[in-house]
């Protein structure tokens, strides 16, 4: 059996690899190449070689470590939120004895919805014209807030539908996991008194917890690449207070076809999410190499 | 494990918000998508005031919904399979310690990097790609794209569900003279379904509304797809239409959810299988 | 059996696509059937053009008028509707194809000098294309380059500049007219707002392109620009300062909207005044809110300046067509006054004195006289490749003004900085 299981593995793993080897090959050296030029998509002329140029203007460049910072920002206060709201999520639900199949469906539904829709079904909400959370305030007779263009609220206000959107992802992925804990686990816990709490932290969390880090890692991922709200609703504003990474990237590669500037900016992200990753990634290899012998 | 009745209040309680909270931004879109056209402007009242499927109609009749669904139906069940097929393929073996290879580590690292690689960029490489080789013309490059970004994504959720897997359960199977892909097919999967719907739904998501390759890649509206669609109807130089925008989403919604609905019967299938609780 | 339920799944899926394949590939078979089987026996093939257009009103005024020339040439017109970035960058990358994709696009005004700059565009005057003086000269002349002066790359398409919209009774309910400088448009707005939860006027501050389009304007009026005539950078002139001191004091007294939200605002009587395109406002003959020119002057005694922003969509045919003459041809027949009159219902906006002028579709969109005078005396944008470039960093600016976060002497100076840098 020994000999076949390798030949086993690469038949097993390789369409998988060929694929996504042959379609990012090129992209990937494609990016790395012309980040250290002046690539201009429009322009007859060759890029020039500029080597380091594109990066130490990227770092110099105050609207870049902005966007970078609120990015940060926004991805940890997202995914923290996220998983916490989709960790309930999942607990509640799978503790529900009745309907959980519709229960299932119905709190998915913010996750199917396409990206655009949901930014502009929120925009009307959050309008300060019509907007229905202005009309609330106003019957406690509170002053109406400008929501989606107040520096102290915009930043928030996309966070809030981030997390509207993405907790049902957590929850359905944990949820996932949690059919696969053994049950009678609980009944011992309970025989030997545990309480909710107790079940909680004593079986719940660790039979689950490489899920958890794994949903953490996806969303912190997707999280990084937050564009379609901010350029619906704030365009980057107030005061840049809602600009990120994807969205400074939109503006080189997509508005202008700064492809020299935008792939530096694009490699910056790359590692920085590489790096948080990264940790994982140490973790896996250890085990594997671990259950070796 | 009885129940108190204080605890079952304060679930009841916290299953209502979470409703609330979920589903007041899609019964808003819903009561919207329904409303005739001019009672869409100025202040919206809570409730609709009018019922009409204006918008609806308009969206078939006008603005080519019909076509996209159908191409957003092929290209996301095409590449869907496809990625499922690959990429449960691979995590399985990337997953299970008794597979060694010298590639294994590499394979590994590959399949995160291409995961956290930004669609933004690499769209255009892409393109560059698929225009050489003449391909642009038809949903291949969509679909293979679509295929990049499932794949990585199975692979690395489901590298978790088959450790979780008790190995015991393969070896003594193995030792029972089950060959490789017995294991695979007859002991692992089942017991990975949860997963798998999981993934499948979430995958079916991505590609569903998926937006940033596939209006990069479209040559044609023949070829266009819900999201883009979609786009096409709220642009910085003319007014929201709200009633389209609206129905496009509950239009968009409609398929997803069936798939959901179908996919979730697998949801608790792992558990029904009694050789987990071992 | 757990393995088949899978593999159902998986054959489900692909099942689905195969069948919507099926059923997708019906209706365009049914549509080349139909040419075809008459291609078939006459031996030449219908020529293929497509057209990058902006999605919305445009595809659908271009669809309305197609059948007559596909027929009477022998050829499919395909158009291809999109966001306006998505089109300026698929217009951009397919214009390195050596075949083009695209035969002709449309182009937003500001995108002009970079898409004549590097080649994106065909020049027409060197095809043989003689200028039409029945353009709008304003319109016309962003079509050439270099600006006004040089061969002609795109005709304009759509007519568009910006106009002052207001709310006839709330500016009745002050006894106040029509403002013809800013200095009226601030006292009415001051009489006005948070009179019975009214607004005075409305800002359209969103961060990026809304926010300098609706600040311009003023700038403008006060004598103010962001380049001079020798291309230094002025956005920190005192004019520049005095009209940002003018567009704070409107917020002030006023309110800080989204373009749905200004347009429904003015135009159910909940705000006064505002400025914006006039194609948010009129749809078919009717508009929602009273319009005039957007004011010139600072004051009563000051002098007027032209201050409206024109934002024609141009439409020209890709430098890679493989259908140059036919192309040209399109390009003709989409912006002849006969087309601009026939769409004229599906929402088409002149760039022709003659069809602004006609007086039977002048009886029916009352705007179009106002719209040609708002245009003979709009102004461009910088005329400059890097103008987006430049149009963030500035937004970004202003955008830190009007939050509060920079005062206006450090937001412009450092908006100066930002716009010297890119082109330096």
């Amino acid at each position: 059996m020994k000999k076949s299981n390798k030949l086993y593995a690469y038949l097993m793993s390789s369409p998988a690899m060929l694929v996504l080897t042959v379609l990012s090959i090129f992209p990937l050296l494609f990016v790395i190449y012309y980040s250290f030029t002046d690539y201009y998509y429009l322009s007859s002329g060759k890029p020039a070689f500029i080597a380091l140029e594109n990066y130490t203007d990227l770092f110099a460049d105050q609207y870049f470590r902005q966007a970078l910072w609120n990015t940060v920002k926004f991805t940890v206060l997202a995914v923290f939120f996220e998983v916490l709201v989709g960790l309930g999520m999942a607990v509640l639900i799978n503790s529900v004895k009745h309907h959980q199949k519709l229960l299932r469906t119905v709190t998915l539904l913010p996750d199917l919805l396409p990206p655009v829709t949901v930014a502009l079904m929120w925009q009307i909400m959050f309008s300060n014209n019509y907007g229905l959370f202005n009309n609330i305030l106003g019957l406690f007779g509170l002053d109406p807030v400008n929501w989606l263009q107040d520096v102290g609220t915009a930043f928030y206000c996309i966070l809030v539908i981030d997390i509207w959107q993405y907790a049902p992802f957590v929850f359905l992925l944990l949820y996932a996991a949690l059919q696969s804990v053994p049950q009678d686990q609980y009944e011992a816990a309970a025989i030997d008194g545990a309480n909710a709490w107790q079940r909680f932290t004593r079986i719940t969390l660790p039979s689950i917890s490489k899920n958890i880090i794994m949903v953490v890692l996806l969303r912190v991922i997707d999280t990084f690449r937050l564009f379609d709200k901010v350029n619906i609703l704030t365009k980057g504003g107030p005061a840049n207070s809602t600009a990120t990474i994807t969205q400074y990237i939109y503006q080189y590669v997509v508005k202008r076809n700064q492809i020299g500037y935008g792939s530096a900016a694009t490699v910056i992200m790359t590692v920085i999410v590489l790096i948080l990753a990264c940790g994982y990634i140490r973790e896996n290899f250890r085990k594997n190499s671990a259950q070796k012998g | 494990m009885k129940e108190s009745t204080g605890s079952k209040a304060a679930k009841g309680v916290t299953l209502a918000i979470l409703l609330i909270w979920t589903l007041f931004p899609i019964y808003w879109m819903f009561s919207l998508a329904i409303r005739k056209g001019d009672e869409l402007t100025g202040a919206l009242s809570f409730l609709p005031h009018s019922f009409s499927m204006e918008h609806f109609i308009d969206l078939f009749e006008n603005k080519g919904f019909g076509t996209a669904l159908v191409n957003s139906l092929q290209v996301t069940c095409i590449s869907l399979a496809i990625s499922l097929v690959f990429g449960l393929c691979c995590a399985y073996i990337l997953a299970r310690a008794r597979f060694q290879f010298k590639m294994k580590g590499p394979e590994l690292f590959w399949v995160l990097l291409i995961r956290v690689l930004p669609p933004i960029a690499f769209a255009l490489p892409l393109y560059i790609m698929f225009s050489n080789a003449g391909m642009l013309s038809t949903k291949v490059p969509i679909i293979l794209a679509h295929c990049l970004i499932n794949v990585p994504f199975i692979i690395w959720f489901m590298i978790t569900f088959f450790e979780n897997l008790p190995v015991s359960v393969e070896e003594s199977a193995a030792v029972d003279g089950a060959t490789e892909s017995q294991l695979f097919g007859r002991i692992v999967l089942p017991q990975v379904l949860p997963g798998i719907a999981a993934v499948g739904i979430l995958s079916f998501m991505t590609s569903w509304n998926e937006y940033l390759y596939g209006v990069i890649f479209v040559q044609s509206p023949s070829n266009f797809t819900i999201p883009l669609t979609l786009a096409t109807l709220n642009s910085e130089q003319e007014l929201a239409q709200w009633g389209n925008i609206a129905a496009g989403g509950i239009v968009s919604l409609i398929p997803i959810a069936i798939f959901v609905m179908i996919a979730q019967n697998f949801l608790i299938a792992g558990l029904s299988n009694g050789a987990v609780k071992e | 059996m757990f393995k088949r339920s899978l593999a159902l799944l998986l054959s489900g899926l692909m099942l689905t696509g195969a069948m919507a394949g099926c059923g997708g590939s019906k209706p365009s078979e049914q549509d080349t059937g139909a040419a075809g089987s008459d291609s078939a026996q006459s031996t030449t093939d219908p020529i293929k053009l497509t057209i990058a257009a902006r999605g919305g009103t445009h595809v659908d005024v271009i669809n309305s008028v197609l059948p007559a020339f596909e027929s009477e040439n022998n050829c499919k017109v395909e158009v291809l509707g999109l966001e306006a970035d998505d089109l300026k960058q698929k217009v951009a990358l397919d214009s390195k194809n050596a075949k083009g994709a695209y035969d002709l696009c449309m182009i937003d005004d500001p995108v002009m000098p970079e898409f004549c700059d590097t080649g994106v565009l065909l020049d027409l005057t060197a095809e043989g294309y003689k200028e039409d003086a029945d353009f709008v000269k304003a319109s016309l002349d962003i079509g050439k380059y270099p600006y006004a002066e040089g061969d002609v790359y795109a005709l304009p398409f759509a007519g568009n500049v910006t106009l002052l919209f207001y709310n006839q009774d709330v500016l009745d309910s002050v006894g106040a007219k029509a403002p013809d400088n800013w200095t009226d448009v601030l006292n009415i707005a001051k009489q006005v707002n948070g009179k019975d939860g009214k607004v005075g006027y409305v800002i359209r501050g969103q961060q990026g392109n809304p926010i300098v389009g609706d600040y311009m304007p003023i700038l403008w009026a006060y004598g103010g620009d962001i380049f001079d005539k020798d291309w230094n950078v002025t956005v920190d002139s005192a004019e520049a300062k005095a009209a940002l001191q003018m567009y704070m004091d409107l917020l002030a007294n006023g309110a800080n909207y989204e373009k749905n939200d200004i347009v429904s605002a003015v135009s159910d009587g909940k705000a006064a005044m505002s400025l914006g395109w006039p194609s948010w406002y009129i749809s078919g003959g009717a508009a929602t809110a009273s319009y005039a020119r957007i004011p010139g002057k600072v004051d009563a005694s000051s002098t007027d300046q032209p201050s409206g922003v024109i934002g024609n969509w141009m439409m020209g045919v890709t430098a890679n067509t493989q259908n140059k003459d036919l192309a040209i041809k399109l390009l003709e027949y989409l912006t002849s006054a006969e087309t601009q009159k026939s769409a004229a219902d599906v929402g088409a906006v002149p760039t022709r004195t003659s069809v602004f002028q006609d007086t039977e579709l002048s009886a029916k969109y009352p705007f179009y006289a106002t719209l040609l005078d708002a245009t003979e005396n709009s102004r461009v944008r910088p005329r400059t490749p890097l103008w987006s470039q430049i149009e963030e960093a500035y937004g970004i600016e202003l955008s830190n003004a009007i939050a509060g976060q920079k005062d206006i002497d450090t937001a412009l100076a450092d908006a100066k900085a930002q716009i010297e840098k890119i082109v330096k």
